[in-house]
């Protein structure tokens, strides 16, 4: 299998030079292309600055992160936007649509700072909008739309480029049950038939219940790795074919 | 697309957007109509200027221009006067005697010039006749009668047939002196010029001065200021023993008005638009703290630092470009009412005709003035945009994302 995610050692340490706080500590991390991974822990465990560490959004002070075997620790600030443009994409937990395009617009919107041609764009935001469940909403402002179909749009937004993997901080946690299912159902889906990774931060029982592997960290340690419910029920599948 | 986001950015607050919008407008439409006001002014006081005092062009003896003696006239002057007004381009001429004297009568004294004129001739050149406000204009067959300003009627106390003294050096610096009556009293637009200048016939003032038949100035008056430049040169290369100077040489004074005029628009503007980009700066920066995230998230997906400043320009731009075309509309429609009806500013005639200006005012507006809005008003937008930018730019999206 192909590695997408390598943490080498990362450390994060704020207030290095008076009271030290290490919101990472020597994490190493190795996830494979088509995981479907989850990263618990309780509030301040790290989970949030290791996933924008990840994500190229924050340095580490220690270590380095590799995403698809490119080092991006080493990137400068113009060669990291252009890198997180065309590998990462991300899905926040308050949807961060730009309130002002139509959903269409939002998910094109990435492709053109792409530069990928007009034609390929309409033809990629009709794909995306029909996986998303909501090809008849293209033309709505994301204030029309529910948190649930908001949050599929930021899904949406966020395949359109193509990435190597989708970061996910706390997608579910301003979702009722319902949506947070629906948008599970819809990441499930492309993780098996897209093989695209996924890598959430979460607190919801909703997303580790479905994750096949869910990472623990504690005081920016990671003191488990173990395979999700559903990575059990897979792996026992798989043993039992055996 | 990024258009479609700045300009869809700039209305999502419209009440917040307008209040700039009028602000832009309604200071182009200040700026702009202030300098059509000084416009007025001075295009008024250039042509007051040169139809009714100095002409376009004014030629001399070179020595007479350094020391007014009455042998410094002009060789051949008025055969001079005859060829010049044989030029396609020149509308009249007139020939003058002058000379600097003293005007006396019982109750006073002042130092004046003397115009020894040939009236009809100055009549088609400086149209003074027609600041006649009381008796009579200098006739043809006249003799030693004077033609003198109301500013300087009253301060001397003279009134109409009057009889004054006039003194003067002669061409042999003797004092020579003459007994001149009122023939009429006028009245200019220009007080100080009222007060200075008194205006006998030529030949009365020729004889004064013991030069009969000379001249020491010759004013000539073009059909159009645009063969201001072209006349002065061929005069100047063809009589290259006397000194040929336009108006602006003349009475520099008045070319210093234009240009000070000018210079007040940068300043005028300048001041307006500086005060309309703080309240720009105000209301950017205002959206960038309310959009952190938003930019942030922008960041995060991959627009770069260029892209996300280009954003924030062109909301700007869009700001305030949205209200100068209507801040230009309105200028043109009050510049061009007031233009046609004039602005009477008759309670202050006083103080405008001590400087020479008319009390109707007439606003004027061209080209220029427009160029130089748009250039400040893209600088506007330049440095209005630069802050909000740079808080933008300085952004880390983790963090912003989170806000």
């Amino acid at each position: 299998m192909d590695t997408v995610i390598d943490t080498h050692n990362v450390f994060k340490i704020y207030n290095e030079k008076s009271i030290p706080v290490y919101a990472v500590n020597g994490v190493h991390l190795h996830i494979e292309r088509g995981e479907f991974t989850a990263l618990v822990g309780p509030s301040g465990s790290g989970k949030t600055t290791l996933l924008n560490m990840i994500g190229g959004l924050d340095k580490p002070t220690g270590g380095y992160v590799e995403i698809n075997g490119q080092n991006i620790t080493k990137m400068n600030s113009n060669e990291l936007i252009n890198f997180r443009m065309r590998n990462i994409g991300f899905v926040f937990q308050s949807y961060n649509l730009i309130p002002v395009l139509t959903a269409s617009e939002n998910i094109e919107f990435i492709m053109l700072l792409q530069k990928v041609n007009k034609k390929d764009r309409k033809k990629r935001v009709l794909e995306l909008l029909k996986e998303i469940g909501i090809p008849d909403k293209g033309n709505i402002r994301p204030s029309e739309l529910s948190g649930g179909q908001q949050q599929r749009v930021v899904v949406a937004r966020a395949l359109a480029s193509k990435p190597a993997f989708i970061l996910a901080d706390e997608p579910t946690a301003n979702l009722d049950s319902v949506s947070a299912s629906n948008l599970l159902d819809i990441m499930e889906k492309l993780n098996t038939e897209e093989k695209m990774t996924f890598l959430f931060s979460t607190h919801d029982q909703r997303v580790i219940d479905r994750a096949h592997r869910v990472i623990t960290l504690q005081d920016g340690k990671v003191t488990s790795d173990v395979p999700g419910k559903e990575g059990i029920a897979s792996d026992r599948i798989l043993e039992h074919k055996k | 697309m990024i258009i479609k986001v700045a300009w869809r950015n700039v209305w999502r607050h419209k009440t917040r957007s307008a209040v700039i919008v009028f602000s832009v407008m309604f200071g182009i439409w200040a700026g702009i109509f202030m300098q059509s006001f000084m416009n007025g002014m001075v295009e008024q006081r250039v042509r007051t200027s040169i139809q009714t005092e100095v002409s376009h062009l004014q030629i001399h003896n070179p020595g007479f221009s350094k020391d007014h003696d009455a042998n410094y006239f002009i060789p051949d002057g008025p055969a001079f006067v005859k060829t010049i007004s044989g030029f396609p381009q020149v509308q009249s001429v007139c020939g003058r005697v002058i000379a600097k004297g003293m005007i006396a009568t019982s109750s006073g004294s002042a130092g004046i010039k003397i115009n020894g004129i040939e009236p009809a001739a100055e009549r088609s050149t400086t149209q003074l006749d027609k600041s006649l406000i009381e008796g009579n204009y200098l006739s043809t067959e006249g003799k030693n009668e004077i033609f003198i300003g109301e500013k300087l009627l009253k301060k001397l106390k003279l009134k109409l047939k009057s009889k004054v003294v006039l003194t003067v050096m002669d061409k042999d610096n003797n004092i020579a002196s003459g007994a001149f009556r009122i023939r009429g009293i006028f009245r200019t637009q220009n007080t100080p010029y009222d007060e200075a200048n008194v205006f006998v016939y030529g030949k009365d003032l020729s004889e004064l001065l013991g030069t009969p038949g000379e001249i020491h100035e010759i004013a000539v008056l073009l059909k159009s200021n645009a063969a201001l430049d072209s006349t002065c040169q061929k005069l100047q290369s063809g009589w290259p023993s006397v000194k040929t100077e336009t108006w602006k040489e003349i009475a520099p004074e008045i070319d210093l008005t234009v240009s000070v005029a000018n210079q007040s628009f940068y300043i005028f503007m300048g001041i307006i638009m500086l005060a309309l980009a703080f309240g720009i700066v105000n209301t950017m920066l205002m959206a960038i703290l309310e959009r952190t995230r938003e930019i942030g998230m922008l960041m995060a997906l991959g627009m770069n630092k260029a892209k996300v400043f280009y954003m924030i320009f062109l909301e700007t731009l869009f700001l305030v470009f949205c209200g100068t075309p209507f801040g230009i509309i309105l200028s043109l429609i009050t510049t061009y009412y007031f233009g046609k009806y004039g602005i009477d500013m008759s309670g202050y005639k006083e103080v405008y005709s001590s400087f020479g200006y008319s009390e109707m005012i007439y606003p004027t507006i061209n080209l220029r003035d427009y160029r130089i809005i748009l250039e400040l008003v893209v600088a506007t937008t330049i440095f209005s945009s630069l802050f909000p930018a740079r808080r933008a730019l300085k952004l880390n999206p983790s963090e912003a994302i989170r806000k």
